[in-house]
């Protein structure tokens, strides 16, 4: 029977036993045995139901949380930084970054040809971060962009409906005066971490409690909801700087820069009383918004990270330390006839003019080398080591600056029979700018070594003071009397013999001392004849000082003696304080003339 | 109509369920693409009313005309597969060929193959009853159309639809009372092919592998079924609520079509997913009362057919989706989006429900019946 004709004649056929029969098996056992199989399959289906959506319901659960939902933390927002008058110095500002979830693109390739122009990074750089972040959920591409930048990113994510992207507002720091104190200042990250300055040192104050956004996914793509959770901003800090003097400071150094032709420029101005920063410059200097185009030697903060020869400022350690012993009178006579004196080995050490015979107070007002020696002598070395370091050099002075070296200064046992003599006249160590401040300001203000410090006061978010910072005396370190007696040797020198007329300064009188030392070639280690530090440093009025200056010129072309290089910015310095600080002058008619030795 | 609402009942349940299903995991979609919420469901109402009226049709029907139409069927089938790779007619997508253009949308001729394979199987059993044993008729003939089908099926290539096709058909012969050992024989034999098959094309090998441990790789090649657990853990008892579940977002791919069961997981929990098996479960078993009941043999295996070319996918859809079976295209009956799959699968129901009708009718009541 063929196919063909059963079609025809058998429309309805019914079940023949037999045929059922003659099978392996009963046909209706097969649909039996069939049943079993299928209800078996569904009751597997059912098992694996109830352990995925009972027993492991939680752990599943905790899957999926971990999948929608990501938290990034973001730098919080950090204190503000001011000058003593509130005036701001470091804020924040709002602005985007742009992010990406690489597990969502799609066309790594066209996304990254679209985005890398905009945010100037080259194609292939983006492709290769989002192919191998391709299974993170969150990735930066550009941190902290321009306006400009995010805006035209908007609307790129606009116009091709890209979910994958999105832009996220940060904080970033921005410092509104530019250069200005940027060395106190430092600068941050991109995260928002201090790297320099007192960003650096007071991280842990002006760096607010981390912020965790929750990103949450939707339908939509990506959809970032921005939590205020955790959002404690920090502390904000209050300088002992015045962002006046600071500015007075830095475009006085600036100018010798140029006339001088400097290699490096330092100037530092402190309340000798208290021992408060007013102003710290450094030239070169660089832009804390974009510390990454700086150098590195334009970000370093030469006064508290460099040390140089001091030369002739150092004299009047070993002046006061004669005076403070006792071992000397006033009026006491040297004989610096002969213009050199011999000393233990090498050769001796001569005056650069010729004096006959010298007061003690004409010794340091002449800046005599040959008498300088003497006196250092008389005091001996151990106790002219005391005095150096009572003064407080070889040491830290504490500042709240990061960097802070301790200068150079050998101990007594490794003196050769020369060290004493050249240590008299400044030579032989090595004292940071700051240091030698802050030594001057211990003769300033009746013999008290103070701390110097730069933060006044750190205040909360909600104005209460978290800490103050109060003047700290170190230590006595000469009498007061003796202090007195310095000022007016320090007041003399200028008064009497002067040869730096156009350093002279209207109304009020100045103590100072000029100084200038060569350098060592660290070729040669010689003495280079070319290269010299040029500096000044002083305080005014004379006889109730409210400021302490240091100025000093690395490298000065043209002219090296510090009377020429740097007491002319001293006084522009001073001359724009005083009016500034509406300092009366002791008298009107008085002139008063900054004499200075070229030793 | 007598007696039918027995098959009726579960599947409009089903088919209701899949309604408030497709909706619930197309609106976001169809709002993201097309701007309204309402893009997929009204094509799927479309479909579910065109396959209402087909279903009441043939269930008016006597399904033994159906014999006649068995060799057209077959060629159309086969006419419209080769069609698929004509272009301009036929449309691909995702780097296949598996559809052809049929206003307002496309059509699956693999899913006429499915039914047309059926009856086909079922005249032919029927007249060949006596001689199922042997290994001519039993195997060598229908294995024959079956290889012609999947062939030109896996040059699409779609292979879940050649394998559940084949499934399809072991089924039916078995059913059928071909040998054991010849079945044992085939499957044997089959073995090296399908290993070949899969091995030879890395993505079949990388779901293979996904299936063995997803979550090895569970943002990568884990990635859709990783999710697709993750949608059942979170319905847990009850679920999170109906067009509350978040898997459907972002996460699960293919949601209104493969992966739709993990939806009503998630929304409606273990309870509902539960309720999606009993209805189903009802189905088979009325389907296969259906088949018992038939008086002739050609009702009798095309009933059992019918049933179980539905319920086959149903199972592999579900062990699909809790990871028991390699991930496969496959859409879930009467509940996912997908027309040309919905149409058949009520179509095959309204041969059910024609073949239910003849119960217990003589010859001549049966012949009056027909021409009512």
């Amino acid at each position: 029977m063929s196919y063909k004709r059963a079609r025809k004649t058998d429309i309805r056929k019914l079940w023949d036993e037999e045929i059922i029969k003659s099978h392996d098996m009963n046909i209706r056992k097969r649909a039996a045995i069939l049943t079993a199989i299928i209800l078996f399959g569904f009751c597997v289906i059912f098992l694996r139901l109830v352990d995925l959506m009972v027993f492991k319901h939680e752990t599943l659960i905790q899957k999926a949380q971990q999948q929608y939902q990501k938290v990034i933390t973001l730098m919080p927002h950090r204190g503000m930084i001011w000058d003593r008058g509130m005036r701001e110095l470091a804020i924040n500002i709002e602005t985007d970054s742009l992010y990406a979830v690489p597990s969502d693109v799609n066309d790594v390739n066209t996304l990254s040809k679209e985005l890398a122009p905009l945010i100037r990074v080259s194609a292939s750089r983006l492709i290769s971060k989002l192919s191998s972040e391709r299974k993170k959920s969150f990735v930066w591409l550009a941190r902290k962009i321009d306006e400009e930048t995010s805006l035209k990113v908007g609307s790129l994510k606009n116009k091709l409906k890209l979910k994958e992207i999105g832009l996220l507002t940060e904080t970033k720091r921005y410092y509104p005066k530019g250069q200005l104190a940027s060395h106190i200042l430092g600068y941050t990250d991109i995260d928002n971490k201090g790297l320099e300055g007192v960003e650096l040192r007071y991280d842990k104050y002006i760096n607010g409690e981390k912020k965790n956004i929750l990103i949450t996914r939707d339908a939509r793509g990506v959809n970032l909801s921005q939590g205020s959770e955790g959002d404690i901003p920090g502390n904000n800090l209050l300088l002992t700087i015045d962002e006046g003097l600071q500015n007075i400071v830095e475009r006085e150094i600036e100018k010798a820069m140029e006339t001088w032709r400097a290699s490096a420029a330092v100037a530092i101005m402190m309340n000798p009383m208290t021992g408060e920063i007013l102003a710290m410059a450094n030239r070169p200097t660089y832009d804390p918004n974009s510390p990454a185009e700086a150098d590195v030697h334009e970000r370093r903060n030469r006064a508290v990270t460099d040390f140089y020869e001091p030369g002739s400022t150092f004299k009047v350690i070993a002046a006061a330390g004669v005076m403070d012993e006792g071992l000397v009178r006033l009026d006491e006579k040297f004989d610096v006839s002969k213009g050199f004196i011999n000393v233990g080995g090498g050769k001796p050490i001569r005056d650069v003019h010729r004096y006959g015979v010298l007061s003690f107070k004409e010794c340091v007002q002449k800046s005599s080398n040959v008498c300088l020696v003497q006196v250092g002598m008389r005091l001996g070395e151990k106790d002219f080591y005391k005095y150096v370091k009572k003064f407080g050099f070889g040491e830290k002075t504490g500042i709240d600056l990061p960097g802070e070296v301790n200068g150079f200064l050998r101990d007594p046992k490794n003196w050769s029979g020369r060290s004493l003599a050249s240590l008299s006249i400044g030579q032989e160590i090595g004292v940071t700018p700051l240091q030698l401040l802050r030594a001057y300001s211990s003769i300033a203000n009746g013999g008290n070594l103070m701390r110097p410090y730069i933060i006044s006061e750190i205040i909360s978010p909600s104005g209460e003071i978290v800490k103050r910072f109060t003047p700290a005396i170190e230590r006595r370190v000469i009498s007061e009397d003796t202090a007195r007696v310095m000022r007016d040797i320090l007041k003399t020198v200028v008064e009497v013999g002067g040869t730096a007329e156009k350093a002279s300064i209207k109304g009020n009188l100045v103590a100072g001392k000029t100084g200038t030392a060569q350098i060592i070639d660290t070729k040669t280690g010689r003495y280079s004849s070319n290269d010299y530090v040029s500096s000044f440093v002083g305080f005014v009025p004379a006889d109730n000082p409210r400021i302490a200056l240091i100025v000093v010129i690395y490298k000065p072309r043209g002219a090296t003696y510090g009377g020429v290089v740097a007491a002319p910015v001293f006084k522009n310095i001073v001359e724009h304080t005083l009016t500034y600080l509406n300092v009366p002058m002791d008298t009107e008619e008085n002139y008063v003339i900054l004499v200075s030795n070229p030793r | 109509m007598k007696n039918s609402k027995g098959i009726i009942i579960p599947v409009t349940a089903l088919i209701v369920i899949g309604i408030v299903m497709v909706y619930s995991s197309t609106a976001l979609m169809s709002m993201g693409k097309y701007g309204n919420g309402f893009h997929f469901i009204w094509r799927h109402l479309f479909i579910i009313v065109i396959g209402f009226l087909t279903m009441f049709f043939l269930a008016r029907v006597n399904y033994q005309k159906l014999m006649v139409f068995v060799i057209p069927l077959l060629v159309l089938s086969l006419a419209l597969l080769i069609l698929v790779f004509v272009p301009g007619i036929g449309v691909s997508a995702g780097g296949a060929r598996r559809w052809i253009k049929l206003w307002p949308s496309t059509f699956q001729p693999s899913e006429l193959a499915k039914i047309t394979m059926v009856l086909f199987l079922a005249d032919y059993m029927s007249r060949n009853a006596s001689r199922m044993k042997s290994l001519r008729y039993g195997i060598i003939i229908p294995i024959s159309v079956l290889i012609i089908f999947q062939g030109i099926i896996l040059l699409q290539p779609d292979f879940g639809a050649a394998a559940s096709l084949g499934i399809l058909t072991i089924t039916l012969l078995f059913i059928g009372g071909v040998r054991w050992n010849y079945i044992a024989g085939l499957a044997l034999l089959s073995l090296p092919v399908i290993y070949k098959l899969v091995w030879s094309v890395s993505y079949r090998k990388d779901r293979i592998l996904s299936f063995l441990d997803p979550w090895e790789d569970p943002l990568g090649k884990g990635f859709q079924l990783v999710q697709s657990f993750i949608a059942f853990g979170r319905g847990g008892l009850t679920g999170v609520g109906i067009g509350a579940s978040k898997q459907k977002l972002f996460y699960l791919p293919e949601l209104h079509t493969d992966f739709i069961f993990s939806l009503i997981g998630e929304e409606t929990g273990i309870i509902g997913a539960a309720v999606v098996l009993c209805l189903f479960i009802w189905f088979f078993i009325k389907g296969i009362k259906i088949a018992q009941q038939t008086e002739d043999q050609f009702g009798y295996y095309l009933a059992i057919g019918l049933t179980m070319m539905i319920v086959n996918q149903a199972l592999i859809n579900f062990a699909v989706a809790v990871g028991a079976m390699p991930t496969k295209g496959l859409p879930l009956p009467f509940i996912s989006y997908g027309g040309s799959a919905a149409l058949i699968n009520m179509a095959a129901v309204g041969i059910l429900i024609s073949i239910l009708k003849s119960h217990g009718l003589q010859i001549a009541n049966y012949n009056s019946w027909v021409r009512r």
